[in-house]
């Protein structure tokens, strides 16, 4: 990997850099301890401190609702909607961008999404360095640092950011700009080694990840799923704000003629009823005990060999019944 | 238009439609695009996303093998608003398709091998296909034994074709057995007294009291209402069946059908599975490892 320093007082250039090529969204403070990735104009905009937001990128890629195709049924033909432009998105913390790559496992994998694909190759990706809060657990997950599944990470120092050059697009970009760009010096790579190290000890939250699969499996019928679904509204927050859920459901919107109309897919949640049920009648995950415990497996799952569950914090969170993913996981290995 | 999109459909005109009961229509489509027909390739046990623009998909079982790349033949149950409305639809009306998805069943694996075929209700659709793809190479199974499971005579499906071979099977080593749940259903009566060692009344487990199955190079298939597996698979067991030679196809709501949109998920964090991309067919092996598929 190739290593540079981005001063910060390049910052500004740096960013009307990015809005050369395509549209900037970066997090923006949108109430009182909120966030959001919002397309932005200037710098000042972004706040690159934030510790989440509350949607992850994953919006960006799989769409919360989008036109699969317009049909015709007169004419028997349909289209799909014109190819996305090009994305940046700035501010972009470890655990999204591993919560990314497991999108990409399922989205891009041997019968790939062509929506998916085009926006995901077509965007471009720059992470941050970031502080964890009380709810942050990605280094239990093994997700607090991106080897890889970026095209530029800045990593804060007194000076301005370590930058990682994680792709040719990312190479692109400060070699075009080497004005920008200095190589970085020892004192760079020592402070951005002593942040990294006071970043992994700022943790107070741990989740003991050692064969989970398995305490998972063994645990099937443990009464911590049902205790768990009396406090749970089974409302789907949690789905909506997780960066790895990636359910959809599809939709037929018919216009006024009868004739033409255009399917949707929406995202959908694994704790509302309709997640198992097929027509006829039949659930085969009939209540909330069966659906939470169906979603605690999946997030940790295995996807191309690493956990589902990225740690970001978000669904514990946002729960609006307080619902904490690894207080339920320590109950589940009986250590709670 | 729709390249390489997997979700693009691809429209198939309804060639023929036999309501073959009050809710189960056969229908019979041809793939109207000749490039897209050519990639069609399936095999039993595989399924199709069967769409009706302004509707919806839902995911249809195969339920013939293949005669010519460019047809395709579903039975179809008026169970949900997609399936209604694709029995709304005449000859000549157009379908649009998707897939094949899953795995199907692996019949190369089977070849050499004797046959059982256990069956409740609609889920002898999958394994007509099954069926017809052995007696159309019928040098390379063995002995072919159906046991099929219906409500009463009217709930029958394909029945010239499966009474057929309640007759006359014998002759080609194929033994078909039939139950039927029913007691005042006059038909099935005289079938049973025509047959009695044919024909029982009752669940279709009841069969094994008429046919003494034996594990020893057999490959057991099953197809039907989820409550039935664990009744047909205990049976089995007992009679000392190799769980990786028990084989089931399984229903969950699918709307993708290539593991993406995540609603046929089942397992644990130990082992998750999409059931439409990793099945629909499992063996009992995996179902003994799979928490929540049966």
């Amino acid at each position: 990997m190739m290593y540079k320093v981005l001063a910060k007082e390049n910052m500004y250039s740096f960013f009307e850099i990015l809005k050369g090529i395509g549209k900037v969204y970066g997090p923006v403070k949108v109430g009182e301890s909120s966030y959001d990735f919002r397309e932005v104009d200037s710098l000042s905009e972004v706040d690159l401190t934030y510790v989440r937001t509350m949607i992850p990128p994953k919006k960006f890629f799989l769409k919360p609702k989008e036109t699969i195709f317009e049909f015709d049924e007169e004419k028997l033909e349909f289209k799909e909607p014109p190819n996305g432009e090009a994305n940046v998105i700035l501010g972009v913390h470890a655990c999204d961008i591993n919560a990314l790559k497991i999108l990409d496992g399922i989205y891009m994998d041997e019968t790939p999404d062509k929506y998916y694909t085009q926006r995901r190759e077509s965007s471009f990706i720059v992470g941050i360095s970031c502080t964890p809060d009380e709810y942050c657990f990605c280094e239990s997950m093994g997700t607090s640092y991106a080897l890889d599944g970026f095209d530029l990470f800045l990593h804060e120092i007194s000076r301005g950011y370590v930058v990682r050059i994680g792709s040719e697009k990312g190479h692109r970009i400060v070699d075009e700009n080497k004005n920008l760009f200095e190589d970085p010096k020892t004192e760079d790579i020592e402070e951005f080694k002593q942040n990294e190290k006071k970043r992994l000890e700022a943790f107070k939250l741990k989740l003991n990840v050692s064969g989970i699969q398995d305490m998972l499996d063994i645990s099937y019928e443990d009464p911590v799923w049902k205790e768990t679904a009396e406090e749970c509204f089974g409302c789907g927050t949690c789905n909506l704000v997780c960066p790895t859920c990636r359910c959809y459901d599809v939709v037929d919107y018919v216009g006024l003629n009868i004739k033409s109309g255009e399917r949707v897919r929406r995202w959908d949640s694994c704790m509302l009823r309709k997640h198992g049920l097929v027509a006829g009648g039949l659930n085969f995950r009939p209540t909330r005990i069966e659906r939470l415990r169906n979603r605690f497996n999946c997030k940790v799952g295995l996807t191309d060999g690493s956990l589902s569950c990225v740690g970001c914090g978000r669904c514990a969170v946002y729960c609006p019944a307080d619902i904490s993913f690894v207080e339920v996981m320590m109950k589940v290995r009986g250590e709670a | 238009m729709g390249e390489n999109n997997v979700l693009s459909p691809s429209p198939a005109r309804i060639l023929k439609t036999e309501n073959m009961t009050p809710i189960e229509k056969h229908i019979e489509l041809e793939l109207e695009d000749k490039e897209f027909a050519k990639s069609f390739v399936y095999k039993p046990g595989q399924f199709v996303e069967v769409g009706v623009m302004g509707v919806g998909e839902a995911p249809i079982s195969i339920c013939a093998d293949r005669k010519r790349e460019d047809l395709l033949e579903l039975c179809v149950r008026k169970v949900g608003r997609v399936t209604n409305a694709i029995h709304r639809l005449n000859v000549g009306d157009i379908l649009w398709i998707r897939g094949p998805y899953g795995n199907g069943f692996p019949m190369e694996k089977m070849e050499g091998s004797d046959l059982l075929l256990v069956a409740g209700g609609l889920g002898i659709a999958p394994l007509r296909g099954v069926l017809q793809y052995a007696l159309n190479r019928r040098e390379k199974y063995g002995k072919i034994t159906i046991m099929y499971g219906i409500r009463c005579y009217t709930a029958m499906l394909w029945r010239d074709e499966f009474l057929d071979l309640f007759y006359k099977g014998d002759k080609n080593n194929v033994e078909f057995y039939l139950s039927y749940e029913d007691s005042s259903d006059k038909q099935c009566y005289e079938l049973q007294c025509e047959r009695s060692d044919r024909c029982i009344q009752g669940v279709v487990t009841r069969l094994f009291e008429l046919k003494d199955v034996k594990p020893e190079n057999t490959y057991a298939v099953i197809c039907g209402p989820p409550i039935m597996y664990k009744f047909v698979v205990q049976e089995l067991m007992k009679r000392k069946f190799d769980p990786k030679k028990i084989y089931m196809t399984l229903e969950r709501r699918m709307k993708c059908g290539i593991g993406k949109c995540g609603h046929c998920i089942v397992g644990t964090g130990k082992n998750i599975k999409y059931v439409c991309k990793d099945g629909p067919v499992f063996t009992y092996w995996d179902a003994l490892n799979t928490k929540g598929m049966i």
